[in-house]
């Protein structure tokens, strides 16, 4: 792929906008909100994203990444008109179809609105399929925040409620968002659970102290979903490396409900 | 089809297999130690064992090969595939227990997306394998559904009959097929019914209670007691013929290189090691208690197969004397069975 355009989203974390350099295989690419790819950087190695553009804009593929390591350090090093490999779509999907007619809840922390901005995206290309839509999104500063242009975007709508905070400590003079951890400014919100569909996403520590929160709420747990992540290297079933008890995250996920959760081994 | 097959006639099998331009892969005994390898002459094999070091698994499974070459020039990348890996091949001299770990993890590299680099393998090489006529104590197939003269997986299968010849039962086409393509080496079944030698393999466990263990007891204290010892050090896995786990690195200079798939093991700290630091197997007792429930409770519910041949193997080079049989007796057995811990 060619990197078209390059994205410095928060310290550390950059989107890459990406084309086909055959334009039949861009042509005939298809995926869907969800799933992930592998991404290359020649020489290093590869690393897992999700596919983080939504499938209703078809003339590109965008991912979003933070320098961690060594792939993603080399792939940090990459301008546009460069080349990087990808392969994919690979994993589930978020089941959009059965959520429509639904209001939805998206909760996301830091550089977990990556995963979700492709379905959130997704949705909102489609908005009248669906009722209120929310989005509660936090990081650990204001700096931390992704996207920051498309949150602008979302405050502006009136068809969207954007719920933007940062972690105690992480504002700035200027700044109008709450103040507050994510799971304290989602109770905060309480969003409505009837007939509503909870998309949850984020570091483990947040996830943890968020689906109490929604239970209290009343979200029954398969109304509630999220995308999983786990060291991965083949991606399609065969390398062994990413299941959590008898799931494998490649295949069976990343997208699971917090009841599908619930039933896996506390290995993760 | 049945045939014979004299030991006096290995000669012409091996010089008639490479005129019809098979690689002929066959145990050697090396010092002390027996190995599966290739071999150029009949003299060079090595019958009289019970279980060969390496597994049948890296021929087709190598410990590293190449998936992909890329040059890179400025911005632009070619990427190129490998050919010709598979390499028209026979066994000669598996043991059941290897051949039938085959069709087990033909399971996994036929899931949905299909792994190339296995299947034209398993296409390329006839497995002609031997009933074992003796065992050890490290052996326990019949503990796993299998016995020391079961067909599964295998092309070919020999019976001792007698110290100089074999029975030779065809188990599959291609098996047919290479009989006749060889037909002047074997002679005529024999007449009446042949004195199979087939070793008696002590059953050690019910495995039939074992998974319903491994449901219940995700956590419990015998994990850590288990693996107290290990030292992670992989080499059961290595030596296992169903550990199929690899790791997929790139090697290169500045402007050319290969992507490369190596053997891996979830005995390893670094196998499920996240870039951030968080590590969801981070003890050992974790990483042991995935190798068992892999093989007798996750790859059964998956593919309907346990991934275990009971070829002993992972004991027999255990530098710590672990012995996996011992384990699952345990865990099979209502006796002696120490208390669950509360689970959390």
């Amino acid at each position: 792929m060619n990197i078209s355009d390059v994205t410095d989203e928060a310290p550390g974390v950059r989107t890459f906008r990406l084309n086909f350099q055959n334009e039949d295989e861009g042509k005939n690419f298809k995926f869907q909100a969800g799933q992930f790819a592998l991404y290359s950087a020649f020489g290093y190695g590869e690393s897992t994203f999700c596919i983080a553009s939504s499938p209703t804009r078809k003339d590109y593929v965008e991912c979003t990444f933070r320098q961690a390591g060594r792939v993603t350090n080399a792939l940090s090093e990459l301008n546009a008109g460069d080349t990087i490999g990808f392969r994919g779509p690979y994993g589930n999907v978020f089941p959009i179809e059965e959520w429509e007619g639904k209001n939805l809840v998206f909760v996301a922390g830091g550089i977990a609105l990556p995963p979700l901005r492709s379905v959130i995206w997704n949705c909102l290309d489609l908005r009248d399929k669906y009722k209120n839509i929310t989005i509660v999104y936090g990081a650990k500063t204001v700096a931390d925040l992704v996207y920051k242009n498309e949150l602008k975007e979302w405050t502006a709508r009136d068809d969207v409620n954007l719920v933007t905070t940062v972690d105690p400590g992480g504002e700035t003079p200027d700044w109008t968002g709450k103040v507050g951890f994510v799971p304290t400014v989602v109770e905060e919100t309480a969003p409505d659970s009837k007939d509503t569909i909870a998309i949850v996403c984020g570091p483990p520590i947040m996830i943890k102290f968020t689906l109490p929160v929604l239970e209290k709420l009343g979200f029954k747990q398969d109304k509630v979903y999220t995308t999983l992540e786990n060291r991965m290297k083949c991606g399609l079933g065969k390398c062994g490396r990413c299941n959590i008890g008898c799931t494998y995250i490649c295949k069976e996920g990343p997208v699971f409900t917090a009841e599908e959760i619930s039933k896996m081994p506390d290995e993760f | 089809m049945e045939k014979t097959l004299k030991k006096e006639k290995f000669n012409s099998l091996i010089t008639g297999l490479k005129d019809k331009g098979y690689k002929t892969i066959a145990p050697k005994k090396d010092n002390n130690l027996i190995t599966l390898c290739e071999i150029q002459e009949a003299d060079e094999i090595h019958f009289d064992h019970v279980q060969t070091n390496n597994s049948i698994k890296e021929y087709f499974l190598p410990k590293t090969e190449k998936i992909l070459s890329y040059t890179i020039e400025k911005t632009k990348v070619s990427i190129e595939e490998p050919e010709g890996f598979a390499v028209k091949s026979v066994v000669f001299g598996s043991r059941p227990c290897d051949a039938a770990s085959l069709p087990i993890m033909d399971k996994v590299f036929n899931w949905d997306c299909t792994d190339k680099f296995w299947i034209e393998r398993r296409e390329a090489i006839t497995i002609v394998t031997i009933a074992c006529d003796k065992c050890d104590s490290y052996c326990f197939c019949t503990s796993v559904g299998l016995a020391p003269d079961a067909k599964q997986g295998s092309d070919v299968l020999l019976t001792k009959i007698s110290d100089d010849e074999y029975l030779v039962e065809t188990e599959t086409e291609k098996g047919e097929g290479l009989i006749k393509e060889l037909e002047t080496v074997f002679s005529e079944p024999p007449s009446g019914t042949p004195d199979r030698q087939v070793a008696t393999v002590e059953k050690k466990f019910e495995i039939d209670k074992v998974k319903p263990w491994l449901d219940e007891n995700f956590v419990h204290k015998i994990w850590a007691e288990f693996s107290t010892k290990c030292i992670g050090c992989g080499a059961c896995t290595f030596v296992c013929p169903t550990c199929h786990c690899f790791d997929i690195v790139d090697e290169c200079t500045m402007s050319k290189g290969d992507r490369v798939k190596n053997w891996d093991g979830c005995q390893f700290k670094m196998f499920t090691l996240h870039t951030s630091g968080h590590n969801p197997r981070s003890t050992q007792d974790q990483r042991w208690r995935q190798r068992i429930m892999h093989k007798f409770k996750y790859y059964v519910e998956k593919f309907d197969n346990i991934l275990c041949v009971g070829c002993g193997r992972c004991s027999r080079v255990c530098p710590a004397d672990m012995n996996i049989s011992e384990m699952l007796e345990i865990i099979s057995t209502d006796e002696g069975q120490p208390e669950p811990v509360s689970k959390e």
